[in-house]
């Protein structure tokens, strides 16, 4: 197969429709097939370690996807080493946590305050990194993720934060009536052959939560993925990778510096508020262990296993940091090594081998092997430019798209 | 008086271990620009090793503290051979990476080996103080972390000055590119200046864990690296002697200010990453470092 004609699409054309429309298909098929087979926690059983493969793991997930995307925006594409994020994703979380136990808002509405609260926050500790430059902004952002727990502990904020014991909170989203969510699960098993991979009998009341949680939080990331696309296939996103680039050839060509450098501290920042909600509105409880200046560095880890300046390296990057870590941990025999090594942080372990192995040999990230795989079998030819005079070709696309770069989040193939 | 007295010796003790960690950040920041931020991590490790050789080898306290460092210069240098140095050095970004995974996978390791049990370090010094006023004693402790930053400061003073490589050293941090157009080899240069650093962190750690109410754990200079980066900051990231008061006025802060001014304990940290952030803004070349000059 791997020397069979590839296929090629042009963009514009209906061809190219059909392929991205499969793609997405596919996509959304497996979602489903996700949710309603493994919404059950699930378990793989390999050399005696059992590994879960829960429905709530994979939200998880999705909650560092959003901080990681956060991340790609001021990292990736305005190149601002933030080892900060973990400040904001811990922010989010316990705002949301808080408005939601205590006041008892509703999980989606605490984003209007989880939002603009982390917006500012992010934009005033950009203002520093107007000055600061480089490895020095690395390490106050680092200074800034190692200082959260202890100020969620302070005495003074311990009515709201519940210190060291963490926040408790037990409001789940719960799926409207009209959804036929348990009918669909019961349609599921009468499929033939694969239908004892949807479970048995009906869904009880909390896996019916874990499914519409996944679906709502799939959709929140979908706006979450969209938005920051057209923010950087825009002019302001050119602008940040501009900065990114050369400053100073950036500030020359009249690029307000200042204003991209907040701005898109802002948009992380945001973004890693709204990644904190989904954390917490999966898990139920906010504790300061969880939000250490490790959560900052696994988000790097994410960002650069993923791909550095890529919106489907944020996904990659947020299952890789959901789900390695904690298989490395059900990991207790592999044989040849002894039980003692297997316990312990053998998932940071791996983590930061990850990290090094990746920049020596795949400094693009695993999306980068993966377009260079899929580049043997795919091949997308950019649109025509439209010649001044001629009529445009077939399938006619709308005169004012400008093509860039197939920028789908979700690896369609 | 007797409290502040006590809390000034406190802060010399504490500001002294920031500044030989903060020493051990500056030799490489000096060489290379770059922020070692497994610094912590490699001191640690070095740590456990000493503690490794004089409780389980029965090796005496200061000849396992000399081979410790060695040990870990000679793992440093080989680090920076196999990772850093196929790097270009002028581009940050994949070093920082390569640095934060060396600090996931130190601390992983020495976690796995020594699990997080705090760990009695033999004492290093004699116990006791020398005298007291009152309630404030200024124990031996103090007194010879003290003598030993001076040491440490004058043995690399000499090193640098001195020597062949020493001034190798010296023409690689001024300028790279020239000292290679005059035949320095910049490699081994640098990989000098990482034994050098973690060396120094080694003997940093060991001082820091000495001290009667601390413990060695892996995770004992996971926010220590925070402390003695604004120490190094403070300093001046390229100055040695910078590092050093530096180091005190981040331990005379932690222990004076911090109480004074009734900031919870517990935000000490965060009152360091203050100092780091309003130097970093106001003066980002710090009290004694060279301002960086950005040609276009």
């Amino acid at each position: 197969m791997a020397n069979s004609p590839r296929f090629e699409f042009t963009q514009g054309t209906a061809g190219y429709a059909n392929y991205k429309w499969l793609g997405w298909g596919l996509f959304i098929l497996l979602l489903v097939i996700v949710a309603f087979a493994f919404n059950d926690t699930g378990q793989i059983t390999l050399l005696d370690n059992k590994y879960a493969i829960g429905l709530p793991r994979v939200t998880k997930a999705i909650s560092f996807m959003i901080a990681i995307l956060g991340l790609q925006v001021v990292a990736g594409f305005t190149g601002q080493l933030s080892l900060g994020q973990g400040f904001f994703f811990g922010t989010g979380a316990y705002l949301s946590s808080w408005l939601v136990a205590d006041h008892n808002w509703a999980w989606f509405t605490s984003l209007l305050v989880v939002i603009p609260v982390c917006f500012l926050l992010g934009m005033a500790f950009g203002i520093p990194a107007l000055r600061i430059r480089g490895l020095y902004l690395a390490l106050v952002t680092l200074g800034l993720a190692a200082v959260f727990p202890s100020i969620v502990q302070l005495k003074v904020l311990e009515d709201q934060t519940a210190g060291a014991a963490g926040k408790l909170t037990d409001s789940d989203l719960v799926p409207p009536d009209w959804l036929p969510l348990d009918g669909a699960a019961t349609g599921m098993q009468k499929i033939p052959l694969i239908g004892k991979f949807f479970g048995d009998g009906d869904l009880s009341g909390k896996e019916e939560q874990r499914i519409w949680t996944f679906f709502v939080m799939v959709v929140l990331a979908f706006i979450c993925f969209k938005m920051v696309g057209n923010l950087v296939k825009s002019r302001p996103g050119r602008a940040l990778r501009a900065v990114r680039d050369n400053e100073t050839s950036a500030a020359v060509t009249g690029i307000n510096l200042s204003f991209y450098k907040t701005m898109s501290f802002g948009v992380a920042s945001a973004l890693g508020g709204v990644g904190g909600m989904v954390y917490v509105a999966e898990l139920g409880i906010a504790s300061p262990g969880d939000f250490t200046q490790l959560i900052s560095i696994f988000f790097i880890v994410g960002m650069v296993v993923g791909g550095v300046g890529t919106l489907s390296g944020a996904v990659v990057g947020g299952l890789v940091i959901a789900f390695i870590p904690a298989w490395a941990s059900d990991t207790q025999n592999l044989p040849g090594i002894p039980e003692r090594w297997l316990q312990g942080p053998t998932g940071p372990l791996i983590m930061g081998a990850m990290l090094i192995v990746l920049t020596f040999f795949l400094p693009g990230g695993i999306i980068s092997g993966v377009r260079q795989i899929k580049a043997k079998f795919v091949r997308i030819l950019p649109k025509m430019p439209a010649l001044a005079g001629s009529t445009a070709g077939a399938g006619t696309p709308p005169p004012d798209e400008t093509t860039v770069t197939p920028s789908d989040p979700s690896g369609d193939a | 008086m007797e409290l502040f007295l006590a809390r000034i010796f406190d802060g010399l003790s504490n500001g002294s271990t920031y500044a030989l960690i903060a020493m051990a950040l500056v030799m490489i920041f000096k060489a290379t620009t770059l922020i070692n931020f497994a610094q912590g991590e490699f001191a640690m490790f070095g740590g456990f090793i000493v503690w490794v050789l004089a409780t389980q080898q029965g090796i005496p306290m200061w000849g396992a503290v000399i081979l410790g460092m060695l040990i870990s210069a000679v793992a440093a240098a080989g680090i920076e051979r196999t990772l850093i140095r196929p790097f270009d050095p002028a581009d940050h970004l994949p070093l920082v990476i390569i640095t934060l995974g060396l600090f996931l996978m130190i601390n992983a390791i020495a976690g796995i080996v020594w699990r997080f049990d705090p760990q009695r370090f033999p004492e290093l010094f004699p116990s006791g103080s020398v005298f007291s006023i009152g309630n404030a004693s200024l124990s031996w402790y103090t007194v010879f972390t003290l003598i030993t930053v001076a040491v440490v400061a004058g043995g690399l003073t000499l090193l640098l000055n001195k020597t062949k490589i020493g001034l190798a050293f010296r023409a690689v941090s001024s300028n790279l590119e020239s000292s290679e157009l005059v035949g320095i080899k910049v490699g081994p240069t640098l990989q000098f200046g990482w034994a050098i650093a973690a060396a120094v962190g080694t003997l940093g750690v060991c001082v820091f864990v000495a001290a009667p109410i601390r413990q060695l754990e892996p995770s004992v200079m996971v926010s220590g690296l925070i402390f003695a980066v604004s120490a190094a900051a403070l300093g001046g990231l390229d100055s040695l002697g910078g590092s050093i008061i530096g180091g005190l006025a981040i331990g005379l802060v932690q222990s004076i200010a911090v109480p004074y001014l009734r900031i919870p304990n517990e935000l000490s940290l965060g009152a360091a990453v203050v100092v780091l952030m309003l130097v970093l803004l106001f003066k980002p070349s710090g009290l004694f470092g060279t301002p960086q000059v950005e040609r276009v």
